[in-house]
């Protein structure tokens, strides 16, 4: 953490023109934690409907 | 939010210092929750041992004359007139409320004066939603002797209580800063819920399957909801509204999860800055709000069929305890009262606000898990940091300790009515009238929550961009995918009946 106080209009409209591109392990993140949460969704739907 | 919740409104980063009390204070101000909410419970339980401790506090019933309307809420205290039962519940929780944030070192002069106006207004509020025309249900407008009434239930003195709480927070900012040290929705809430785990303990001990059911649905919606709305809400901050990874990651988490609490907790994992969570928790209370007022009557109008969807539904959309707890019991009263105008069913009060705060509950828990999880991709694969790593038992340190006294009171109740049937009888009059207490704190969550939701926050430069994204996902994602998931889980289940 820094003591810096940053001005955040200033810092949000630089992000537009200095983009952080997403990383391998970002779009990773994403996929897989929206992959299992879909598998999951289905499966705990069964179990719920059948068994619960 | 806690001592958080105080600094919502700046936009400068706190110091390290500042952050750092911050986070004690969260700490802190759970565990003063636990304690409360376990002191009235323990007090209520006294009925057991045939001593009404409680029994003196105020109980407010539908009212056409307003003399009538309050009374002492055990016929032990009957003689007891009705003015000196309310103050004896304001200076029982004035007394409490003073020993237990003296350990936050507050300044107790203030926060006297403060409670003083949020316990005499939410309370005002409430009386003024008990009044026949505003609240009976049309099963008691003959009773009640009149002949219409707008059919919302006394509930409605929470959404009185919230709009004054607005007003004060955008219209009257010199009371907004005089009430300060008593505006604490989350030290309020908090405490509300550990109380009403006693309460939810009394209708799983009645209906064992159906409670059964509600936990494990509870339990897989809370999954989905980390695994389906954050992936998807930080794709769109980053890769649609440029945000950088330091903004992206608490916003999705303040989106998705639990508002305040997860971004919060996610600013925390990454080593974003401070003002990162905190401008994303000004968006995530604001919202709130916007939701509260909104999502209960369209959860009354489409889903008063599928009472504990709805229930589900304020639990997964609504962010921050408060409101989605808050949100919770307005739906259950709305959607009690319409069944019943409609075709005349009687649901049983508390399941539709249990299921809200069951799954909200189960949100929490694994707050503390997902940073872990963020912490680590963070240090091990975004941004290495050679030597660093992540401790397990961060997610204890994280992990909302309130809970604990939500868990201890639904447990101990269900086991004196699992080892001791004839008690049960006992017990629900015990938890009656520890829910009388439950209602004012509620009461004064609606004001507080009013209070620190500054609208022209939106209007300041530089949030419109962070608003743009919230409301993108807010209404056009989160909403629908939890009402999506609520309808999985939910959708023909219903709570039980009144008898006769």
């Amino acid at each position: 953490m820094t003591m810096r106080e940053p001005h955040v209009a200033e810092e949000l409209r630089k992000m537009e023109s200095e983009y952080e591109p997403l990383l391998p392990v970002e779009r990773k993140l994403i996929w897989y934690t929206f992959g299992a949460g879909v598998v999951l969704l289905a499966i705990f739907v069964l179990i719920s409907r059948w068994f619960v | 939010m806690t001592n958080a919740s105080t600094t919502l409104n700046r936009t400068t980063a706190p110091s390290p210092g500042e952050a750092t009390a911050i986070a004690q204070t969260r700490l802190t101000e759970d565990w003063l929750a636990v304690w409360i909410g376990l002191f009235v419970f323990a007090l209520s339980l006294s009925l057991l041992f045939g001593i009404d401790l409680l029994g003196w506090t105020v109980t407010t019933s539908v009212w056409t004359v307003p003399s009538k309307a309050l009374a002492p809420a055990s016929k032990h205290y009957a003689n007891l007139p009705a003015p000196l039962s309310l103050a004896a519940a304001y200076f029982f929780l004035l007394v409490i409320l003073l020993v237990a944030v003296k350990t936050l070192r507050v300044d107790l002069k203030r926060f006297a004066v403060g409670f003083t106006a949020v316990f005499i207004v939410s309370y005002a509020c409430w009386f003024l939603g008990s009044w026949a025309y505003i609240a009976a249900t049309p099963d008691k407008r003959p009773a009640l002797k009149i002949a219409w009434s707008l059919n919302l239930t006394n509930e409605s003195g929470f959404i009185i209580a919230l709009l004054a709480g607005l007003v004060v927070g955008n219209f009257l900012p010199g009371v907004a800063r005089a009430l300060k040290e008593a505006v604490r929705p989350e030290l309020y809430i908090k405490t509300a819920i550990v109380i009403l785990g006693g309460f939810l303990g009394i209708a799983a001990l009645e209906q064992r399957q159906l409670a059964t059911s509600v936990i494990f649905r509870g339990i897989c919606a809370i999954i989905e909801a980390y695994l389906i709305y954050w992936p998807v809400v930080y794709f769109i901050s980053r890769r649609y509204f440029g945000f950088s990874r330091e903004w992206a990651a608490p916003l999705a988490s303040g989106i998705s999860i639990c508002g305040v609490s997860a971004a919060i907790a996610t600013g925390s994992a990454i080593r974003a800055r401070p003002v990162v969570p905190i401008m994303v928790s000004s968006l995530v209370v604001i919202f709130s709000v916007v939701e509260l007022m909104v999502l209960p009557f369209a959860a009354q109008h489409y889903l008063y069929g599928q009472p504990l969807v709805a229930g589900a539904w304020m639990g997964l959309a609504v962010k921050t305890d408060g409101a989605a707890v808050a949100s919770g019991a307005i739906t259950d009263a709305l959607i009690r009262a319409k069944a019943l105008a409609a075709s005349g069913v009687a649901f049983q009060p508390g399941w539709i606000m249990g299921v809200s705060t069951t799954v909200k509950v189960f949100i929490d828990v694994f707050i503390g898990v997902w940073a872990f999880i963020l912490a680590w991709v963070w240090s091990a694969k975004i941004e290495r940091r050679p030597g660093e790593k992540v401790r397990v038992v961060e997610i204890w340190q994280r992990f909302p300790k309130f809970i604990l006294g939500y868990v201890a009171t639904f447990l101990i109740v269900l086991a004196i009515g699992v080892a001791v049937p004839g008690l049960i009888p006992k017990v629900k009059a015990s938890m009656a009238q520890a829910n009388l207490f439950r209602a004012i704190f509620f009461l004064m969550t609606f004001f507080a929550i009013g209070v620190l939701s500054n609208f022209r926050k939106l209007w300041q430069e530089g949030i419109a961009r962070l608003a743009a994204v919230y409301v993108l996902c807010l209404f056009g994602y989160i909403i629908w995918v939890g009402l999506l998931i609520s309808w999985l889980f939910f959708h023909g289940m219903l709570p039980p009946t009144l008898k006769g």
